[in-house]
């Protein structure tokens, strides 16, 4: 093992030249770490000033925060997720399409494999890789741009939206063939909704079975919605929707990723570093969600939602999916470092001075990749209330697992056209300081 | 230390980092030039459809026969091109290519679409408050459309691994507005073989 190592260094040309490509890997550390340095937070750590605005009813000073934060490079498409939720949460549906198709874009760009960032998550740190997203993100992307809309009263979109999303779920399941987790079973609701506005009654009906089965497939802890199975009932009946207010509530926020330092023995001991390396792994922490149902009324009439979706749940799973290879990657990255380390340390030639600052090196450029789509919210509730055409002032009350009223939001002149569908959406987070709750 | 020659590298790989993409590059091409970039509808999708389209509707025989029997020309009005696709397509560009052949091969009228009419009514409403006796236009005297021009995109797509066969079909038709007769109908079939690249 340890001559595959070191025999890197003798391929390049052997002798005197082939040796200094372990100082090449200690030098990238090296710059790594001057650059990573500077900006030594993690990117959860950096993201809290975006939750808190948010958390405050402070959209514009959290759109500010996520600007200053200055994602571009291998953070741009969080830069486009995050971007495109403050603006749906404005209600600038428009403007967050145009960053959720950017993201979408740099997604199928980054499927393809790159070489350098390759070699740099696996001799600097595994946030020099481009963020392409969880597959699980990669699926939210079509129900927030299908949302987005139908809340413009765009149906003929939502519904491009919802054939995209039909063949990427498709290819993502091909890939993840055993996560259960990634059936889509929301969107494909949502989808279903889309389709029959559209017309489309029979891939109205294929989209709302196929949600159905999705959520029995990916067990997720909640009953299946009753919204569904009535659609889809009706939908096989062949009786036509009746005119309804549509609720989605963003209900907190989705995890945290943590950066979390565990202990690996080193599979080259000896001559190459430590007998245990220290290694900076991301640590998933679920946070609370703070509304446990919310009661949509206009009038005396009222419904009470129903959980659709467990984004939190699906991110967890699909986080432990990727959690073997992110350790195996980086046990892999401390040998890389600490060979040459040693290496360098050995043509330094035991000044101590040295040997220090190259120890120092090898651990501050190791950091956990804790990036994720943070404003992604915990789990998304849906409350229908059928209504005759008309228009309306709805009222949405939110209450806690304990029945305490956390807030009641007001929605005034709701247009509900007769056998039409009119969406409306809100989020509500915990305030600041009690969003980061253990989980 | 580290040695010159770890420098000359960390410094080649910073200098590499910083020069690339200092500028951006503007190279004019002919709009018949065909570049595809991502796979998805692009300009030479649109232009297609319009040739096809125009040839189609032009040499087909529901102009004659209308020709024949009205002894005018035939009126269009452009109704709705509903996009049934996996993308989100603009189709007024290949409409207004239609709109255009139509117009200037003096055989087609076109009318204003329903939100040029508004604008263009709302001007005559000004016009009677403002224009000079002689110059005013009067209401009433719009000329109703004969056919209306309707349509769709639909695609079919198959995608595996890194490979799509994108299938896209647009179908346009004339009906008639008077008895809802379908006079012609126009396709254009289109397909595309989308590889992704492995490694970038």
């Amino acid at each position: 093992m340890e001559n595959v190592v070191s025999g890197i260094s003798e391929i390049s040309a052997g002798g005197k030249q082939g040796r200094s490509l372990p100082r090449a890997i200690f030098g990238l550390a090296a710059l790594a770490a001057v650059l990573v340095l500077p900006g030594c937070a993690t990117y959860s750590a950096g993201f809290v000033n975006v939750e808190n605005a948010t958390a405050n009813r402070d959209l514009d000073g959290a759109v500010k925060s996520l600007d200053d934060l200055k994602l571009t490079g291998p953070d741009e498409t969080l830069h486009h997720l995050n971007k495109g939720v403050l603006l749906r949460l404005q209600g600038k549906y428009a403007d967050s399409n145009k960053h959720f198709d950017a993201a979408k874009s740099l997604m199928e760009k980054l499927s393809a494999i790159s070489i350098t960032e390759q070699a740099a998550s696996v001799t600097v740190n595994d946030t020099m890789k481009a963020y392409e997203g969880l597959p699980s993100e990669q699926l939210m992307v079509y129900s927030f741009e299908a949302l987005n809309y139908l809340q413009m009263g765009d149906v003929d979109d939502a519904a491009v939206e919802a054939r995209q999303f039909d063949v990427k779920q498709g290819l993502i399941v091909e890939k993840n063939k055993n996560a259960k987790y990634l059936s889509g079973a929301f969107v494909r609701y949502l989808n279903g909704m889309v389709y029959e506005a559209v017309g489309e009654r029979d891939s109205a009906r294929i989209e709302m079975k196929k949600a159905l089965d999705g959520y029995k497939v990916q067990n997720s802890g909640f009953p299946i919605p009753q919204g569904l199975k009535d659609d889809l009932r009706r939908l096989e009946a062949g009786k036509t929707a009746s005119s309804e207010v549509v609720f989605i509530l963003h209900n907190g926020l989705g995890a945290s990723v943590d950066e979390n330092n565990i202990r690996v023995a080193n599979p080259m001991p000896g001559a190459n570093g430590p007998v245990m390396f220290s290694l900076a792994v991301p640590k998933f922490v679920k946070r609370s969600l703070p509304v446990a149902r919310v009661v949509l009324s206009a009038g005396s009439s009222s419904a009470t939602s129903e959980v659709v979706e467990d984004v939190n749940g699906i991110a967890e799973k699909s986080f432990n999916d990727r959690l073997p290879t992110i350790i195996a990657r980086g046990v892999a990255r401390m040998v890389v470092k600490n060979v040459a380390s040693q290496k360098a340390k050995e043509q330094a030639g035991g000044n101590p001075l040295f040997n220090l600052g190259a120890d120092i090196l090898t651990n501050a450029s190791e950091r956990a990749d804790t990036r994720s789509w943070s404003l992604l919210p915990g789990n998304i509730q849906m409350a229908r209330l059928a209504l005759p055409a008309g228009k309306y002032d709805l009222t949405a009350t939110y209450y806690s697992a304990h029945g305490n009223i956390l807030a009641t939001r007001e929605f005034k002149d709701v247009e509900v056209k007769a056998g039409r569908k009119a969406f409306v959406s809100d989020y509500f987070l915990n305030p600041p300081a009690a969003a980061k709750a253990a989980n | 230390m580290l040695s010159k020659r770890t420098w000359a590298v960390m410094l080649a790989g910073v200098a590499v980092l910083m020069l690339s993409g200092c500028a951006t590059e503007v190279k004019r091409i002919g709009v018949e030039e065909v570049k595809d970039l991502s796979g998805n509808w692009n300009d030479t999708d649109s232009r297609l459809v319009s040739e096809e389209m125009i040839r189609d509707s032009l040499s087909t025989g529901w102009l004659t026969r209308h020709e024949q029997k009205s002894k005018k020309a035939p009126t269009v009005i452009v109704g709705n091109v509903r996009n049934l696709s996996h993308e989100h397509i603009n189709t007024r560009t290949f409409i207004a290519d239609l709109e255009r052949a139509y117009v200037n091969s003096g055989r087609v009228d076109v009318v204003a679409s329903k939100t040029e009419r508004e604008g263009l009514r709302e001007e005559r409403a000004d016009m009677d408050l403002h224009a000079s006796e002689t110059s005013r236009k009067a209401a009433g005297n719009e000329a109703g459309a004969d056919y209306m021009l309707m349509g769709t995109i639909n695609t079919i797509i198959d995608a595996s691994g890194g490979e799509q066969i994108r299938f896209y079909q647009i179908d346009l038709t004339l009906v008639s507005t008077v008895d809802n007769r379908k006079v012609w109908t126009g396709q254009k079939k289109l397909k595309k073989d989308v590889k992704d690249a492995k490694f970038r």
